[in-house]
Parts: structure tokens; C-alpha cells; sequence
């Protein structure tokens, strides 16, 4: 029988897990809850809440490192929050069945990030003008090359439809689709892969305070869930982080697909068995 | 020209440490609160049973009406509850105040097109808090 202790330590090794695969600590945890019979519906409402406590605590230290975009991110927030509130809404008025699929379906986005790594220019003789408008460039020291990078961002309308799509998805099935706005980022905005998770994490925390606004007073949000949860994510996403850099790829790769895989097959049995 | 580079960026790293410790300050004392909270619940009750009933949910006419009421203690018939419902309300307010200080940021630096981006998202954020 799950209470708030047992699910504040199983809170902790997803945040964990969630930190060093990407996935964030909420899309590991809403198919637990939901095999735990709690409804899918609270379960998401409630999970948006730990996102914005896992992502605002990580965006601190890559925003102290000057690694994220503020600009970008706010450029690219107003996309998302729309997307997110509209997410919500629909959530709150559709039969709970749908969501089940939904969530399965958008797992799979989640492989979207594993392409192979090469090496972008990112400083462009042509950058389109809106982008070049919006100011949307920037520069961080890297400490792995040990040299400034200068970038700049590319197709700023395009990657806001695309972050309008990954706020939509935030806000319908309560993760932070992280995978999937840095897909956007680094394939459509051009963004150097290091801004861009940095960028990510921080457009996280405000499409989940949108997302959240719209769950507030559906009566979905419940505290024995919130709390436990944001404390359990959070300290793992800590620890996550902290080890992250000393782990191989190769190992977090498997990680990652085993976990993905499972939550994929967890989600189609309870919407195919829902009764 | 490298002078004047440089210290726009000394600027921005300002505030990119505000925000960075707004982000994290906000994230701590919501934790605590939680903590405290769980704490407490288990103190009243004995037990930490994962409960549907309507006192652990959060209601309200709207996030706004829902703070006044707060701050007022009209949600404290128990203290445990209230520390967690205080836990959750500052968590939620992190990234909003994240956004007013962006505003003020950009307004300093007469930066009309991200005063007009940043007051976007406040105003859409504002209207998702209050439209319930």
C-alpha cells in the first residue's frame, strides 16, 4: 500500500534516474502512481507540481554558469505556455482512457535526442531576421573544449511551433518533455547541445507553472501526493546531477531505453486493461 | 568596443545570479516547508496514508483569491496542512517572480522587445492564475 513515506523514497531514486537519463523525475513517476491506482488524471496534476521543483532547482546552477539563454528562454516560454495551458485544459475535460495512450505515444519522443553528435557551426553568415531581430545569440565558456563558443539561433518561428507542441504535451500529460524541447532546440534552433538542455531546463519550470495554473482548481491537485514527491525529486535530481558527469554514456544509454521501454509497456497495459 | 562587451556581460551575469538564487532560495524554502509539513501530519494523525479527501486538495475560487485567503489563515484548521499548502503555493510563485524580475531587468535596460516578450508571459501566466 503506497503513503507519503514510501512514495517520498521512491521519489528519490526517480528523481535520480530521471536526472541522469533526462527523462525528469515526473515521467517515471505518474505510471508508478497510476500502478499504484491512483488516478491518472491526479497523477498528472500533481506531478506538474514536482516539475517545477526538480527543473527550477537544477536551471540555478546552469543559469549561475551563464551556460543558459535567457533570451531564448523567454522568447521560447511564450510559445510553451500556451501550449501548456491548452494542455492542461484538455486534460481536465477529456476521458482519462486517451491519456494513457497519449503518454505512451509521447514516450516514444523521447528517443528523438539520441542522434549522432557532430560537430555544428554555429555562428552562420546568413541567420534569418527574425532570429537576428529577436537578438537571439549568445556565448559560454566550455570547460570540456576550454574555449568561448559563440552561437547563433537559427529558424525562430519554426522551433516556436515546435516548443508550442512540446508545452502542449507538458501540460496534457504533466511531465516536463525535456527530450523533446531539446530536440527542438538543437535540430531546428541550432542551439549548442549544451544551451540547449541548460535553455530546457529552465523553460521547464514555466510550462509547468502554467500547466499547474490550469490544474489548481480543477480539484486535482492533492497535497499527500505534492509534497512527498516534490521532496523525493528533488534530492534525487540533486544527487543526479551532482554524478552525472562521472558516468558513462554507454551505461546511461541502456538505462535509458530500459526505462523508457517499461514505462511505454506499463502505460499501454493499464489503458488497454482500464475498465 | 571590448570594454563596453565586457561589461554588458558583468550586467547580465548580475542578473543571471539573481535569478539563480531566486530559483534556488524559492526550491529550499518550499522543500522545508514540505518537509516541516509531512512532519507535522504524522505528528496530528499517526499515520501517512495518501488521502482523497477534499482537505488535501488544494481549492479556491482562483490563485490569488486562494493567496488573501491563505494569508489570512482561513486554511488553517491544521498545520500541517497549511505548512504544505505554503510549501506549494511558494514553489508555484518561484517561477512567476522569475518572470516579474526578467521584466524589471529588461525595463532598466530600456530593452523594448523583451519588455513586451517578458510582459507576454506575465500577462498569459496572470490570466491562467486568475481565469478559474
Amino acid at each position: 500500500m503506497l503513503n507519503m513515506a514510501i512514495l517520498l523514497f521512491i521519489s528519490i531514486p526517480v528523481g535520480f534516474l530521471g536526472a541522469l537519463t533526462g527523462l525528469g523525475g515526473a515521467s517515471i513517476l505518474i505510471p508508478i502512481l497510476a500502478s499504484f491506482g491512483i488516478p491518472l488524471k491526479v497523477a498528472i496534476a500533481s506531478s506538474m507540481v514536482s516539475v517545477i521543483a526538480t527543473s527550477s532547482g537544477s536551471a540555478s546552477s546552469y543559469v549561475k554558469k551563464g551556460i543558459s539563454n535567457i533570451k531564448v528562454a523567454m522568447y521560447l516560454e511564450m510559445f510553451t505556455i500556451i501550449g501548456a495551458i491548452l494542455g492542461a485544459t484538455i486534460t481536465t475535460i477529456i476521458p482519462p482512457v486517451y491519456l494513457y495512450f497519449f503518454f505512451a505515444g509521447f514516450l516514444l519522443t523521447s528517443f528523438l535526442k539520441f542522434r549522432d553528435s557532430y560537430e555544428y557551426i554555429y555562428l552562420y553568415e546568413n541567420q534569418d531576421k527574425i532570429s537576428n531581430w529577436l537578438e537571439l545569440k549568445g556565448s559560454y565558456f566550455d570547460e570540456a573544449k576550454n574555449k568561448v563558443i559563440e552561437y547563433e539561433v537559427k529558424n525562430a518561428i519554426l522551433g516556436g511551433i515546435g516548443m508550442f507542441i512540446a508545452g502542449l504535451a507538458a501540460g496534457m500529460l504533466g511531465i516536463g518533455a525535456g527530450a523533446f524541447k531539446v530536440t527542438v532546440q538543437e535540430n531546428i534552433l541550432r542551439l549548442p547541445p549544451k544551451v540547449s538542455s541548460t535553455t530546457s531546463n529552465f523553460i521547464i519550470g514555466m510550462t509547468a507553472l502554467a500547466g499547474t495554473s490550469v490544474y489548481l482548481f480543477s480539484g486535482l491537485l492533492n497535497l499527500s501526493l505534492m509534497a512527498p514527491m516534490a521532496i523525493g525529486t528533488t534530492i534525487g535530481a540533486f544527487i543526479g546531477g551532482k554524478i552525472l558527469n562521472r558516468l558513462k554514456d554507454d551505461s546511461l544509454r541502456i538505462l535509458f531505453f530500459i526505462i523508457v521501454i517499461f514505462l511505454i509497456g506499463q502505460m499501454l497495459y493499464k489503458g488497454l486493461t482500464l475498465k | 568596443m571590448n570594454f563596453l562587451k565586457l561589461k554588458n556581460n558583468e550586467k547580465e551575469s548580475k542578473f543571471e545570479k539573481a535569478i539563480s538564487y531566486l530559483l534556488i532560495i524559492g526550491v529550499s524554502i518550499s522543500i522545508l516547508f514540505e518537509i516541516i509539513g509531512l512532519s507535522l501530519f504524522y505528528y496530528y494523525f499517526r499515520h501517512l496514508n495518501i488521502s482523497g479527501i477534499g482537505m488535501m486538495f488544494i481549492h479556491g475560487k482562483n490563485f490569488f483569491s486562494f493567496l488573501t485567503k491563505l494569508f489570512r489563515g482561513e486554511y488553517a484548521q491544521n498545520n500541517a496542512i497549511l505548512f504544505m499548502t505554503f510549501g506549494i503555493t511558494i514553489l508555484i510563485l518561484t517561477p512567476y517572480l522569475r518572470v516579474l524580475i526578467s521584466i524589471i531587468y529588461f525595463a532598466f535596460y530600456r530593452n523594448i522587445k523583451y519588455i513586451i516578450i517578458t510582459l507576454f508571459v506575465f500577462i498569459i501566466l496572470t490570466i491562467s492564475l486568475i481565469m478559474h
